[in-house]
Parts: C-alpha cells; structure tokens; sequence
C-alpha cells in the first residue's frame, strides 16, 4: 500500500470541499453549495479561465443541440437568450454571469492541473495533489473534470508527417485564415456538422471525411424577439412554462431514441425526408443514409450540413483513411488528397475505463484498476470504496434525448446532500456500500441490454467490448427521481473520534 | 477456406497503397506493340469497368453484412475495387488510349448493369453478391489478369498487377470464407430463401443484365487472343475451392453460379449461348431515352494520384 501521497501536512488548510473542474458541473455544484450553507470551497481548474467545453469548443458554428431554456440552470434562468439554441459564445457569456453573479471567482484556483487524489482513512481526508504545486487537502472531493474535456485524434497511420496547418474542433485556431485554402475536415459528428456550413462559405475547396453517416434531425432555431425576452424578464413564470414544456418534447423523444418502438421509425422516416428534401443525388443521399437505429449514437440537429455538403466547393469523401501523407489524406481508392490544412472534428477521448487522474481509495485500491473494465458507479455519482468523492456526469448518468444540465441538476443535488451529511454528521467517511453498488448495477445494465445504445453500432458510449458505462437507460424523469432521495442504508459512515 | 477475419482485416488495413506509390511515367510505355494497341485498349476498357461496378457490389455488401468486421472489410474491398479502376485508367492514359480528360464512358451492357446495381443491389441478399463476386474475381484474377501479364512487358503495368492481385488475393479469401459460410444451415431452409430471392423480378431483371455482359466480354476477350481454356480454368477453379467443403457445396448460389460458370464457357451449348448472343445483340438496341441518367458513383474515376 503506498500512502505517501496519502501523508499530509498537518499545518496546511483542509478545505469542507475540493472541486475538480471549473464547467457548468463544478460551477454549478460550487452555486448550490453556497446556498446550502457551505461556503469553504476550492475549485481547481487546469485552464486559465471558467467554461470547460464552451470555453475550449469556439469553432466556427459552435452551438448547442438542446434549446438554450433547457440548457441552463433551472435555478438561474437567462431571460436574455437571443436564439432557441444558442452559440457557444453566448452559453460561455451564461457561464461567466453564474460565476460573477454568484461571486465563484475568488474560490477558483487556475491553472491547476490535478494529477491525483489518494483518500487518507484515518483521518477522513483526500489529498489532490496538482502539476507543479503544493497538494491540496479537503473533506470532500467533487470530480467535475467533464465528460468531454480532452480532444480526440483518430488512430490514423503519418498523422505527424503532414506538413500542412491541422486544427481540431475543441482547440480551434482563431488566426488562420481560410480563405482560398483547400482544406479536409475528418469527422461528419456534432462538431463536423456545425464546423462544415460554415467552413465551405470560407474556403475555397472543402473536402470532408466520412467514416458512419449520423442520423441528422431538423432543428428549430429561431431568433429571439425582443418582446419575448421582455415577456420572461417580466414573467419569469412564461420562461418556466416554456422549459417545462421544452422538456416534456425532449422526454416524448426518449420513447423513439432509447426504446426500440414505432417512434423509432417515425424518427428515421423524418430524417430521411429531411435528407431527401436537402439532397437530390441518390448517391450522396445513399453515402449520408445510417444503417444502424436512431438513438444508437449521437443524433445530429442541423439545417445548414446537408445543404453544405452540395455546395459546388464541398466533396463528401466515404473512402476508408489509409494514412496520412505529408501533402494530404490517402484514402484507400488510391487517392490522395491534397490539402493545405486538416480540420479534426473528431470529438473527445471520452474516457469509460479509466478516471481522468488517478485516485487511490480505500486500501491503497485504484479506480483505474476497478474501472478497466467499464466503469461502474452507484448512480452515476458515488463509487464504494472511495469516501466522500462525488462524480457529476460519472458512469451511465449521459443523456441521448435530454438535456445534459437536467441530468446535472438532479447530480449536483445528490452531491450537496451527500457533502451536507458529511458536514452535518461531522462524519469522516462516507462510502457507498458495495452491494447496493453492485445491486444498481446489475438492474441498470439490464435495462440497457434493451436499449438502441446496445443495438449493435459502435459508438462512444459503449467500452470496445461493448459495455455501455456511458448512458442513463431511462426517461430523464425516472433519473431524476432516484436522484431525488439520497438513501442513507446504501451508505457505510464513519464518524470522526471525539 | 476457414480463415480469422479479425487478422484479415489487419492485414488488408496493413497492405494500402496508392497510385502515387507508382511512378506511372517511368520508362517501358514503348513496349506496347501497335499490333496490341487497339485490342488492349478495349481490353483495358472492360477490365477497369468491372472493377469499377465490382466495386459497387462491395457497397452493396457492406451495407448487406451485419458482422461489422465484415461490413468493414467490404467497405475497404469496395474501396480497393475503385482503386484497381483507377490504376488501369492511369495505365490507359500512360499508354496514350485516353485523350486530355477524356473519361472512358461505359456500352450499353454496362449502363444496364450500373442501373441495375444502382437501383437494385442494396436490396439483394448478401449471400447472392456474395457469390457472384468471388466468380468474376476469379475470372479476373485467374484470367484476364494473368493473361494480360503475358501479353504485356511494361514493367508499370507488371508493378501495378502485382498490387492489384494481392488485394484480389485477400478478396477470394473473404469471398470463398463468405461463400462456405452461407452454405451452412438447413438445407431446406438455404434452398426456400434461394428459390424466395432467385424468382424475384428483382433478380430476374439482374439476371438479364449479368448475363449478356459476361458474352459481351468474353467475345471482347477472346477476339485479343485469350485461349479460352484458360477462361475455362479460371472458372473451373471458383468450382474447385469453393465446392472443397461441405457448407461450400450446399449453398445453393454456388451450386448456380458454378452451373452458370460451365454454359459460358461451353459454346457448343446452343440452348444457352443462342439466346444470350441474341440479347446482346438486342441490348445495341435497347432504346437509350429509357436509361437513367449515370449515377454519381460511376463517374468517380480517375487517373490522377492526386486530388
């Protein structure tokens, strides 16, 4: 067992709660914390500013699938919304008025990238020990570092060996002009489909790389009028009425995304009209058809991609990637296509068995190790055997048809509860018991066998071995619900000796 | 042929390479003989339309097949099928049998098959392409390739065969593999959903496009000086391996194409070759404002190494 890590200084501070990552989940954690009384936090946060993935992801075209009045706190509603899905730009600004009205600022600590965290049981503590500087010592430990922080590349053969510009989505290089460039984008997922519409408008030959065509659905964007926004500053109930409404739609969604049923298929008859009203080469139209159910992965909004791709300067490319040369992408037809830069639009390296830092629980035991073959928690938030850490978007807690903040809500209320018992109890440790760990397990990856997660595509939510560590197999209304109680008889608690 | 299609996919993963990697104007063109021209350009022609509709029946394949290994390994053959087309055009253009940008266009008995893949094939069960696809590989490779290689001393055109028969190679791998395994199960069963698939007018129609092209080619061939033995060896070989086991034998397609395999290449049989003849003949005739026009995929074809 090595507790060096574990060993702290006895005079340096011990914060109530330490939080990983300064996105909307640890910054809505931080919120509801402070209402709740707790007001000794330290959030720690590797970048140099708030955001997570809306300060990372600033790629042209960078917006939200889910209607910004439901992508929002319920309990900081913006009344100022200028569009029913917002841009990026706009949801950072969101984000950056939380954390000044809020005053969070003075608790984040930038440009502390976390390392490691190792939980000391004899004394109830966790020390987080961070890049290049002093650990950190706390209570309580939330892990907010986000599902989708780290850019991923493909496994693609010379990716070092081109000597054009590359650029990925979540790392976007706001100095390189476009103009006149030929350019390929490799990846046709979310990022893709927002990145492409507004890339062909700039370059002057785009090429893009295609491995699986998603299922893409119209989105019903508008822009908002100035009465509306008057109408929910001055009835904040209208704003409420229409997220309630909002998530009432995306709830129905879930009977055809998640289940297989005869939604499933109204579902799939509406986005190949779509594709048949946007595209008229039967080919094309042939390479952009899924063959695998809606709701297996991602599904896509957008109502500019499909028109996009048939511009006059824009080529849909499905040949497999044999590797990548210095002057382009060869693709197995033998071509190689020649291009001055590459835009990955290639998505995260989501990570289903591995923490995103190492943490040591009780006896010297690793979450790595537990999680190497999928991870698993007890609703989605605690893991027994690790003492007062709280995860917000842990293992099976994504949604497919919802919006991820209503997830988080309901996350970050269980974790209050959970460091309030903490607090309140004085307790040195509170685990989770491994039985009703394991018992939630067994019921949930039930459930998902049934699922069109699990319906035979390769997708980001499924472990290479196909065990699902990533979704929530249910309406946002029932996840909602078990979140609702926090049981204590699941949990094993020790107090601090008097 | 039981073979691991994990590995298989590895190695063809492995095994890419481009037209770049060929210097297509490397010193040898000038082997080609004047006598040889005119007949190898027709030849050519052929040759690379049947890898480029070949290719479309991987497409179709790939969206057919519900292992995703094998659904990714005929995305690669489709890939690789396209690929081969467009090296035999880039040695048509090396030899000078293509004008500036000039785009071999397809004779009426491939426009009837490209319509027919194109509207048709995605719907064909996969163990029907999955049959007719090892034979015309083994014919190609077996062949035409081979014979093609005799004839011809470019040292261009032998590097390029070279990389285009060891894809086939791996191709008659999967495809024999494929073959036997459709032939497992009861035979009852294999025999109501061969008759259910054979008698449809989908196939029928298929069957009336696939046929006259074969006499189309073979007389195209022949007329250049291809023994017909070795067309006869070629095809004898689709019956050989595939018919080595006992799953291979019981597939029904095989036992068909196989049968098939034996009338093309037997021209005594007037019953069989009078009629088909006859329907080449007719398709010159087939009225053109009744096609389609060319889908997209089938003016995909280049020469150039680099787009």
């Amino acid at each position: 067992m090595n507790r060096t890590n574990a060993r702290t200084d006895t005079s340096a501070t011990v914060h109530d709660v330490l939080i990983v990552g300064a996105g909307f989940a640890g910054l809505g954690t931080a919120i509801r914390l402070k209402e709740s009384g707790v007001d000794d936090i330290v959030m720690l946060d590797r970048g140099e500013d708030v955001g997570g993935t809306w300060r990372d992801n600033s790629y042209p075209g960078a917006a939200c699938d889910i209607p910004s009045n439901l992508y929002s706190f319920s309990f900081a509603p913006n009344p100022r919304w200028s569009r029913g899905y917002s841009g990026s730009a706009e949801i950072l600004g969101y984000i950056h008025h939380l954390v000044d009205h809020y005053g969070l600022r003075e608790l984040i600590r930038f440009k502390h990238n976390v390392t490691g965290a190792t939980f000391d049981e004899t004394r109830g503590l966790w020390t987080v020990n961070v890049a290049g500087r002093r650990n950190v010592y706390a209570r309580s430990v939330v892990m907010a570092p986000g599902p989708l922080a780290n850019p991923g590349y493909p496994d693609i053969d010379g990716l070092d060996s081109f000597e054009g510009h590359t650029i990925h989505s979540a790392r976007w290089d706001h100095d390189y002009d476009f103009t006149g460039k030929r350019v390929a984008v490799i990846g046709t997922g979310a990022s893709g489909v927002q990145i492409i519409p507004e890339l062909v408008k700039q370059v002057d030959y785009l090429k893009v790389f295609q491995r699986t065509p998603a299922w893409v659905l119209p989105r019903p964007d508008y822009d908002a009028p100035g009465w509306n926004q008057a109408l929910f500053r001055r009835l904040p109930i209208t704003q409420a009425a229409v997220r309630k409404a909002l998530y009432m739609v995306h709830e129905t969604m879930a009977l055809g995304l998640i289940w297989k049923t005869p939604m499933t298929r109204l579902l799939e008859g509406i986005s190949k009209a779509f594709l048949r009203h946007q595209v008229k080469d039967s080919w094309v139209r042939r390479q952009l058809t899924p063959d695998f159910t809606i709701g297996c992965k991602r599904v896509l909004m957008s109502n500019d991609y499909y028109p996009a791709l048939t511009r006059d300067n824009c080529k849909l490319l499905t040949w497999p990637i044999a590797r990548i040369a210095p002057k382009g992408i060869r693709t197995a037809e033998g071509i190689e296509h020649q291009v001055d830069c590459i835009v990955f639009a290639t998505g995260f390296a989501v990570q289903k068995q591995a923490a995103p830092f190492p943490v040591t629980g009780v006896d010297g035991r690793r979450l790595d190790d537990e999680w190497a073959r999928g991870a698993k928690a007890y609703k989605s938030v605690s893991v027994s055997g690790y003492p007062n850490l709280f995860i917000t978007f842990g293992p099976n807690s994504g949604p497919g048809h919802n919006s991820a903040l209503v997830y988080m809500e309901a996350q970050i209320d269980y974790i209050v509860r959970g460091i309030r018992t903490i607090l309140d109890y004085d307790l040195k440790a509170l685990d989770v018991r491994e039985d009703a760990q394991k018992r939630y397990n067994e019921r949930l990856q039930k459930r998902l066998a049934r699922t069109n997660w699990n319906s035979g595509c390769s997708s980001w939510y499924l472990t290479e071995d196909g065990f699902n560590a990533t979704m929530y197999p249910g309406f946002a209304t029932q996840y909602r619900r078990q979140m609702a109680t926090f049981v204590n008889e699941d949990y094993r608690a020790l107090k601090v000796p008097a | 042929m039981d073979i691991d299609l994990d590995r298989m996919l590895e190695k063809v993963k492995a095994s890419q390479w481009a037209l770049a990697d060929i210097d297509w104007d490397a010193p040898g063109a000038e082997t080609i003989t004047d006598e040889q021209w005119p007949q190898l350009k027709d030849f050519m022609f052929d040759l690379m339309w049947i890898e480029h509709v070949g290719a479309r029946g991987f497409a179709a394949m790939a969206r057919k097949a519900e292992d995703p290994v094998l659904k990714e390994m005929y995305t690669y053959f489709h890939a690789e099928e396209q690929r081969h087309a467009n090296a035999e055009m880039a040695l048509m253009r090396r030899w000078g049998m293509l004008e500036e940008d000039e785009i071999p266009l397809p004779n009426i008995n491939l426009r009837l098959v490209i319509e027919w893949l194109d509207t048709q094939s995605d719907k064909v069960p996969l163990e029907t392409l999955g049959s007719v696809i090892p034979m015309l590989e083994v014919a190609l490779d077996g062949a035409l390739c081979t014979f093609l290689l005799e004839q011809v001393d470019d040292p261009v055109c032998h590097q390029a065969f070279e990389r285009i028969n060891d894809d086939e190679s791996r191709h008659l791998g999967v495809g024999f593999h494929v073959l036997e395994l459709q032939g497992h199960g009861k035979a009852h069963r294999l025999l109501l959903n061969f008759l259910g698939t054979l008698l449809s007018p989908r196939l029928i129609v298929g069957m009336a496009t696939y046929v006259p092209l074969l006499n189309r080619m073979r007389d195209n061939i022949v007329a250049m000086g291809l023994p017909e033995e070795k067309l006869y060896k070629a095809m004898g070989k689709f019956e050989r391996i595939g018919g080595r086991t006992a799953d291979g034998r019981r597939n029904p397609w095989f036992q068909l194409i196989s049968w098939h395999g034996r009338q093309v290449i037997n021209r005594r049989n007037r019953l069989y070759h009078g009629p088909v003849d006859a329907m080449v003949k007719l398709s010159d005739y087939y009225p053109r404002a009744l096609l389609r026009s060319i889908p997209t995929w089938a003016k995909e074809l280049t020469d150039r190494p680099a787009a």
